[in-house]
């Protein structure tokens, strides 16, 4: 299974974490910061199922939603589900690393997670 | 700082225009504009227009060059203006700014966007490409998709239900089948998109949980405003609509990093410092126009500016207070989700259409009685760049 490339970005300062990459902290305006990765599995926050898709996708409709590390660090990710009913929010998601779009013929990688059942 | 006013609106009917390209509907709501103005020949000192794809839907650059050109403005000064969805009142807010600090007197603002040259999945990809490049826009999310995941939380958080959502779409709908600019012009029924065998192939789900007819059209249109000093307006014809109060705010690019995905701050913002500097209150407002590109956004809104407490939005809607009639009329004209949301154009069409209500101009079946007060809210990105304006009617 391919690492999960993400780096996120705590506060020296005050500790805020940050995912995406910011140059100076939400909270302090710091603008020094550690390269956390994320870590563990994450919680699903919220999610939508998707039909109207843009230039670039073959699939019917995916799932895309936002999910908490253990670590805190929150991230966008695609979601292995079939149906809404497939999902609830709190629940567990297994991250995994993986090919999410392609963009001008090339496999662009990103978070893909699995529900734990 | 001195007191701007509205001279001059204009707008074109909204939806499929097939045979106007870009420049083709700036020019024309432009000259609706100046002509309701009653400019007649003269000119205007600077031109703002607001436009957020041309480049990458019409492969066409500096618009607003030349469509000072076109309408033989020249020497105007000109300038495009763009910010997302809320390009329209970014550019207005431009011109109050330019007319408020003294340096013109007269001021064009235009907003259009042509959007149906593309097929749908090149404009839904242009639309999301306002989201974050690496930690959003990758994964194939579109604004519907933002809105969907949007709506999720604050169902749960409020108890906004899908019913809520098909009363404002029913609304909305209902006024935009009076409004000879909107782009839909169908009324709609609960059976035909609820419930019903056919309500399944009519309403499908698009970004659940929302479905097709809780989300607004993709369209081609413009408008336009003339702005002046408030010292001026005896040399116009119209009655005078002073902007008494704008405010603008940002947020975070990512829903993610908001501490609280439900709560839109620069909503709030926005309308706070509007309300602050016209120096009123939620109370105090008759008639708004709210952006809602999804049905969830009028809820939503109209508690983030104050009408409502946070959670009774959606009772209110119920309880039929922001229908024509009720305590306040949200989107009368139909909103983005009947109007149609050419994205460029929204803010400005925003804007006109209070100006058609502060003056008393509408037909009876659409008109706020008596309507003094205004209040629009132009939403760019998924609430990161919010504008608001507070109108009021002037005397002659
Ligand atoms: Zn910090």
């Amino acid at each position: 299974m391919k690492k999960i490339d993400i780096v996120a970005y705590k506060c020296k300062k005050c500790g805020k974490l940050h995912f995406p990459q910011h140059d100076r902290c939400l909270a302090c305006k710091g603008r020094e910061f550690e390269k956390i990765a994320p870590q563990g599995n994450a919680k699903l926050i919220t999610f939508s199922q998707i039909f109207n898709l843009p230039w670039g996708f073959d699939n019917r409709f995916i799932f895309v939603g936002v999910a908490e590390f253990e670590n805190g660090v929150k991230a966008m990710g695609q979601i292995a589900a079939n149906a809404p009913a497939d999902l609830k929010l709190g629940m567990t998601l297994k991250p995994t690393w993986d090919v999410v779009r392609v963009i001008s013929g090339e496999n662009v990688y990103g978070l893909k997670f699995e529900p734990i059942r | 700082m001195r007191p701007v006013a509205i001279v001059g609106a204009g707008m074109i009917p909204f939806g499929r225009r097939d045979d106007d390209n870009l420049m083709d509907m700036l020019a024309y709501a432009s000259l609706n504009a100046l002509d309701d103005a009653g400019l007649g020949d003269k000119g205007v000192q600077a031109v703002y227009v607001a436009n957020m794809g041309a480049g990458m839907l019409n492969h066409q650059m500096s618009v607003a060059s030349a469509l000072v050109d076109r309408l033989s403005l020249l020497p105007a000064a000109a300038e495009s203006i763009e910010n997302g969805p809320a390009s329209g009142a970014s550019a207005i807010k431009n011109g109050l700014l330019a007319v408020a600090s003294g340096y013109y007197d007269l001021v064009l603002v235009v907003g259009g966007e042509k959007m149906r040259d593309v097929s749908g999945w090149r404009a839904t990809d242009f639309v999301a490409s306002m989201t974050h490049p690496t930690a959003e826009y990758i994964y194939g999310i579109t604004l519907p998709g933002m809105a969907g995941m949007f709506t999720r939380l604050y169902m749960q958080k409020y108890g906004v239900t899908r019913e809520h959502l098909v009363q404002v779409a029913i609304k909305n709908q209902e006024m935009g089948a009076l409004n000879p600019y909107a782009h839909v012009e169908s009324r709609i029924t609960h059976e035909g998109i609820v419930d019903s065998w056919h309500s399944r192939v009519n309403n499908p789900p698009v970004a659940d949980p929302l479905h097709l007819y809780d989300v607004c059209p993709v369209s081609d249109g413009a408008a336009a405003v003339i702005l002046a000093p408030l010292d001026r307006v005896k040399e116009f014809k119209k009655t005078p609509i002073v902007i008494a109060g704008f405010g603008q705010a940002t947020d975070t690019h990512t829903l993610q990093e908001r501490d609280d995905p439900t709560d839109l701050k620069a909503v709030t913002l926005a309308a706070q410092q509007a309300f602050e500097m016209a120096k009123m209150k939620p109370s105090d407002i008759h008639v708004a126009e709210l952006h809602d590109a999804f049905t969830i956004l009028e809820i939503a809104e109209s508690e983030h500016v104050g009408f409502f407490k946070k959670g009774e939005g959606a009772k209110a809607v119920e309880q039929g207070k922001t229908k024509l009639g009720g305590q306040i009329p949200i989107n009368v004209s139909g909103g983005l989700k009947a109007r149609g949301h050419p994205v460029g154009a929204t803010g400005v069409a925003q804007v006109v259409d209070i100006v058609w209500q502060l003056r008393h101009e509408l037909p009876k079946e659409r008109q706020v009685q008596n309507a003094v007060n205004g209040l629009t809210v132009n939403f760019g990105g998924f609430g990161n760049n919010v504008l608001s304006f507070i109108l009021r009617r002037g005397d002659k």
